[in-house]
Parts: C-alpha cells; structure tokens; sequence
C-alpha cells in the first residue's frame, strides 16, 4: 500500500512542480516583453501616421514600409487598423509561450523581442527542457502500468494468447484509440472552433504539434476576437501535453513490442527496460567500469524511439 | 511456539529491502563479430549507411515538396506584384483604406511565405532544392522552424507522412552519431586518465573533471564556435547567435532567427537585399544541426540525470526515515512479543504443573497405583508431602474451578517453588 501511494506521489509532485515552472516563466516573460511590445506597437502606428502624412508616395518609402511591416508581423503584432489583436505577453499568453517553449515545440508565433528576453530564453530553456522530459517520463513510467502491462497481462490471461500476439494485438488497439482521441476528436473541435480551418488544416496542427515539431503556420486562439481566449489557450496547453505524454507512451509501448519481437536485438538498439523501482537489475546493463561518467552519459544508449524529445534520460 | 523471524528485529525490516528479481528478458544473441564491450553502441559502418540513407530520404522529399509548393508560390508572387503596381499607378495620394487594404495583402502574403519587399523581381524561391532540404530537415528533426511551411493540402498531407516515417529514422540516426561521439570522447578521455593516474587522483575527481572537460569543449566545438561563425555571416549580435544556437539545437526551433535566411538588417543601407551565401552554407549548417543535436541530447540527458538523482537521494532519504521508522516499530513489537511469550510460557509451566499436581491428588484420593508407580522419587516425595495436607487443599481445586488459576493462588505457588527446584 506504501509502495503505491508513493509511486502516485512523486509524479504529482513532478506535475506540481512543472506547473510552477511554466507560471514563473510566463510571468517573467511576460513582465519583459509587454514593454517592448508596447514600444514595437507605438513605433508602427507613428510610422503610419508618418506615410498618411506624406502628399507623394515613392517606391523606396512603400519598400521601407513594407520592410517594417514584415519585421512586426513575424513578431506577431499586426498593423491593421481595425485588428484588436490582444496582447501577445498577457499571462495566459505567455503561459502557452512557455509551454511551447519547453515542450520544445517552438510555433514562433510570438518570440521574444528583448535581449533580456532572448537571454532568460536560453536560460530557462536549457533548465525546461531536460526537467519537462524528466516530468513526461515520470508520468508515462507510471502510466505503463495501468495501460500498457495490465491489458497485456489480461490479454494472456484471459484470451490465453501468447506474449508476442497479445502485445501486438494491443498495440493495435493503444494506436487506433490514440488516433481517434488525439488526433481525430480534436481536429473536428478545432475546425469548429476556428473558422478559417478545414479539417485537414485542424489535423495537421495536431500531429505537427504532437510530434514537437511546430511550424507555427497554424496556432490556435491567434484569431483577433476570439472569445475566452485564456480559457482557450490553457486548454490547448493541457490537450498538448497530455497529447505529448501520449505519444511517449504509444513510443515505449512500441519499444516494447519491438523488443517482445526481438528487432532491437537484430538492430543492435539498446533494448527496453522496465523502470521498476522494486526491482535491481543483477546485471548492471553498464560497460566496463573504468568508462567515466561523462562518457557513460553520452553513450549511454539513446533510444532511437525516443531521442525525438530527449529520452535518454529513462534508464 | 511463535516463529523465530518476528521476534527478531532484523528480519523484521528486512522486509522492506528490494527484492531482487532476474531480468525477465530473453538472452539475446550477440553478432559474432561484435567485439566491442558494449553491446549497444552501434557499429560506424552501420551509421554510415543510416546517415547516407536519411540524406537519401531528405532528397526526396525536397524534391517533393519543390514539386508541391513552388507552383503555388509562384501564383501568389504574381499576385502581390500585381497588387504593387496598381497601388504605384494610382495616384501619390494615398488615403487610409488603400493603405489597409495593401497591408491586408502583405500579411497574407507572409502567411503564404512570400516576402513581398525587394526590388528584383527573379527572388531566390523559398521552395527550391536547397531550401527545400533545409525545410525538410527541420521537419524530421522536429526543430520546425516555420519560417517555410506547406501551403498546398497535398503539401501538408505529405508533410504528415514524412515525418511519421522521417523522425524514427532520424532518430536512429541520431542514437548512432551520439555513440560514435561517446566513442571519440570516451578515447580521448582515457588516453587523459593515463595520463592523470599517474598523479594518484580519486576517481570521482577523475569522473568529474571528465564531465566538466565534456562540457567545456562540447560547448567551444558545437555553440561558440558556430555562434561566432553566424555572427559573422549573418550579421546578429553575440546574444542573438547564441539564442539561435541554443533555440535551434534544443529542436524548440521558434523560427524568428534562421540561419541561411537572413536579410541584411536595418541599420544598413540597401536593406531588404539577401545576404549571399556560398553554396555549401546551408548543408553545412544541417551537419552542424546533426552532430549538435547528439551533443546537445548528451548535455540535457545528463542534465535530466542529475534531476534524477536529486529525486533518488530525497526518495532515499525518505525512504530512509520510512526503514527507521519501520525499524523502531519492529523493534517494538518484537519486545512486546518478547514480553508476551515469556509470559504465556510462564503460564504454561505453571498449568502444566498445575494440572501434574492435580492428577497425583486425584490419583491419591482415588488410590489408584498405576499413577503411584509412575512417579518419579521428587514426586513421591511431594505425594508424601501432600498427603498431609489433602483434606484442605481438595476443597480450594473444587471451589475455585479452574486448574489453571489454581497454579497463581500466591501460597500454594511457593510450594511450586520449592518443589520445582527440587524436580529440577
């Protein structure tokens, strides 16, 4: 019963902690960047009124205009007259901002503008990163079990299948379920929600997030208008998170069947291990001791399934 | 009598220590060839070929996405140019809504890719081949930088499909990079420690210097130098090289900062040109991108272990107050039990005693000699004793009840004494 409430208790706490994270970042953010932003938006509406000004147009003052246009627009703020475009550095904002950025998800939707933006970025980035990861494995090591080894295990109990049989049959059904919660549901809503989105626009916008890659050509809560947008963007953040714990999952779950399957041996790949925190290994999977730790550190295996987000971490 | 393993309190705790379980794993075969310790480090020629088949693999999908995009950029080009003439034709009095309706268009031109400033009208195209590449690259290593992304429908499908294939195979690619970078590291670093050893140096200390030297030069090869180098190319400050080092090589890839895409800034004189890059520029920064990344995985891996042993020590530490905690508990129960059975046994004697005594009075009374016969000298002795006394103590068994409270009546239990001692 220990053992339990132990395990429920330090991913709470990693979540806990991951949460205060992601505030303290959208709070430092977002007090260095509304300044500037502010300053970027003024400097845009003087140089507007600067060019209504002017009695003749010439090419060279238009190609400036545009130029400054541009700048502004890939920071995210918008010239347009009757655009009220909220600020891109109020706290659910910035929030969202952090998350991504710590997700390593990156849309670049709105980037910092500052230098002390662009410093405390790399900052918290380096530290983000790595404890996010941490977090993630944390929590799918705990969900492996109610997920992934309990219905294997009631799969050969009850069906009498084999272990490989039943781990792909499983799989299987983890995939077509992951699809359809994570990916099919959630388009249809985004489609719904955001009008200039068809559904192929709303579906590429998951799996693009989902898989940390972010383009950014496509964010959502972005429209000028929208209504609950704080409540819209943390709800995005909570979906892609629990979208990217997921993935993590269906990963290992993947590793798994691989190893069941024996392809990481035929690949040479480092084969999946269960993290169990009752059980030592009597074999240290180590080489030989005289490696220092810093090599061990960057050979140790990096799981080819899950070197996309940084994974190696889960030993 | 009560098992021998609660009342002591070693093996009381004992039971809170990790089990130890064999590795539920089948005994896989090693190649026969393999000779290195290390079953899982991957051979160089096999990274050779995974690495010319992702380069492969990124061929082809830029020529794709050439083949999908470019079509539509071009349309879009054509547009915005038009758009441009006609506002220069009309007349130099520009009012508000032409101006908004011009800034409308550049925006959606941007969000179609397309920079609508710059004189020359044969721009360089951001779909093709190099550029396609890069966008294709920052596909399957998931920095997605969007400063390129699909604008066609067949664009995007066949975006999702790449990368669901493109990202396990970088990933491959990726762990066999990092092994051969551990490979080279962990060379150099014993050729160091022979080095050292001679000086007798502890070899935590030697394992700390290594990590500390790991990080130093992985940072002097993979983010100053580069850093300096975009510095100088693309015409950033120091903070903002770094900022797209680390941005870049952590995949968060924001976009703001591209390298290979930069326009001369502000300050100078013909802005809006393109800075001219030399040919081997872009595919140069992707094997940057690539072997940074290995490094980059190994520094945050290392990173995450050091989170992780922090949470160990304290997971430790409170499992350490749980084993005191446990271990005071057990001690305490144990004594209880201690306590317990000698009381109980005690009792035991004493009923036992009791109920001999009872069954020589009962014998005597009832004169039966098979009893007499099986008694030893003390208690004949005893018998002899007691037969004095037999008309008194028959009444105290009867009124009382019970034998066994019989034993604790306090004068009749110094009698047990002095007789004990004499069977004894």
């Amino acid at each position: 019963m220990s053992t339990t409430f132990r395990s429920c208790f330090v991913p709470t706490g990693f979540i806990l902690g991951y949460i205060a994270y992601l505030l303290l970042g959208a709070l430092v953010f977002s007090a260095i960047e509304r300044p500037v932003e502010e300053t970027l938006k003024s400097d845009l509406s003087s140089l507007k009124a600067e060019f209504l000004n002017l009695s003749c147009v010439n090419a060279t003052a238009l190609e400036t205009f545009l130029e400054k246009v541009l700048q502004a627009n890939k920071y995210g703020v918008s010239v347009l007259e009757n655009a009220t475009l909220p600020t891109n550095w109020d706290l659910a904002s910035a929030l969202f901002f952090a998350n991504t950025m710590v997700t390593t998800v990156g849309y670049g939707h709105s980037t910092p503008l500052s230098d002390e933006g662009k410093a405390f970025s790399i900052v918290y980035a380096l530290i983000g990163v790595p404890f996010t990861m941490l977090v993630l494995t944390a929590c799918v090591q705990r969900l492996m079990h109610p997920l992934t080894y309990g219905p294997i295990s009631i799969c050969q109990r009850r069906a009498g299948l084999q272990p490989r049989t039943a781990s792909v049959v499983h799989f299987i059904v983890l995939l077509f379920l992951v699809v359809l919660g994570f990916f099919v549901v959630p388009a249809l809503v985004f489609s719904t929600i955001e009008e200039t989105w068809s559904f192929l626009d709303s579906f590429y916008f998951c799996f693009i997030s989902l898989c940390t890659i972010g383009l950014g050509d496509f964010v959502p809560a972005e429209k000028p208008g929208q209504r609950l947008r704080a409540l819209y963007k943390i709800s995005v953040m909570v979906y892609l998170f629990v979208g990217l714990m997921v993935m993590f999952l269906v990963l290992r779950t993947f590793h798994k069947l691989a190893d069941v399957h024996g392809w990481t041996a035929f690949f040479q790949l480092p084969s999946y291990e269960e993290e169990d925190e009752d059980r030592e290994p009597i074999i240290e999977q180590e080489p030989d001791d005289e490696s220092p730790e810093a090599e061990k550190a960057s050979v140790k295996p990096l799981d080819p399934s899950s070197q996309v987000s940084y994974n190696s971490i889960n030993r | 009598m009560a098992a021998p393993d609660l009342l002591d309190p070693k093996t009381a705790t004992h039971n809170s220590k990790p089990r130890l379980s064999f590795s539920a794993q089948p005994v896989l075969l090693k190649s026969p060839d393999d000779f290195e310790p290390r079953v899982t480090v991957m051979r160089w020629k096999t990274v050779l070929s995974v690495f010319l088949l992702v380069v492969l693999y990124l061929i082809v999908g830029a020529t794709v996405f050439k083949e999908l995009e470019q079509p539509h950029e071009t349309s879009q080009k054509l547009a915005i140019l038009v758009e441009k003439l006609e506002f220069l034709e009309q007349h130099p009095c520009v009012n508000s809504s032409d101006l908004e309706n011009l800034v409308k268009q550049v925006v959606s031109a941007l969000r179609a890719g397309v920079n609508p400033s710059g004189y020359s009208s044969n721009q360089s195209s951001l779909w093709d081949l190099s550029n396609s590449f890069f966008f294709a690259g920052t596909v399957i290593t998931t920095i997605g930088f969007g400063n390129i992304s699909p604008h066609t429908e067949g664009g995007r499908i066949f975006c999702i499909i790449y990368a669901l294939l493109g990202i396990p195979l970088f990933g491959f690619l990726l762990a066999g990079v990092g092994d051969q970078l551990g490979t080279i590291f962990g060379k150099a670093i014993a050729k160091v420690e022979g080095m050292i050893d001679k000086w007798n140096v502890s070899q935590t200390k030697i394992r700390v210097i290594s990590t500390v030297l790991f990080i130093l030069f992985g940072c002097l090869l993979f983010v100053t130098l580069p850093a300096i180098i975009f510095k100088h190319i693309e015409g950033w400050s120091a903070l903002e090289s770094i900022y797209f080092v680390v941005i870049t090589l952590t995949t968060i890839g924001f976009g703001d900062f591209v390298a290979g895409e930069g326009e001369r800034r502000q300050h100078e004189e013909n802005s809006g040109s393109e800075l001219e890059y030399l040919d081997y520029y872009k595919p140069l920064v992707w094997f940057w991108i690539l072997i940074g990344l290995a490094y980059f995985a190994a520094v945050l891996s290392m990173i995450g272990d050091w989170f992780r042993v922090i949470s160990k020590k304290t997971k430790e530490e409170v499992g350490e107050f749980r084993a005191h905690a446990a271990e005071w508990t057990a001690n305490v129960s144990a004594e209880f039990k201690e306590t317990r059975r000698r009381l109980s046994v005690d009792i035991y004697d004493r009923f036992q005693r009791a109920a001999s005594i009872k069954r020589k009075l009962s014998a005597e009374i009832n004169l039966s000699p098979p009893v007499n016969q099986q008694m030893t000298p003390g208690k004949r002795a005893r018998s002899v004793n007691l037969g004095d006394e037999r008309e008194v103590y028959p009444y105290t068994f009867v009124r009382n009840g019970s034998l066994f409270l019989n034993g604790l009546i306090p004068d009749y239990a110094d009698h047990l004494d002095i007789t004990k001692t004499q069977t004894k």
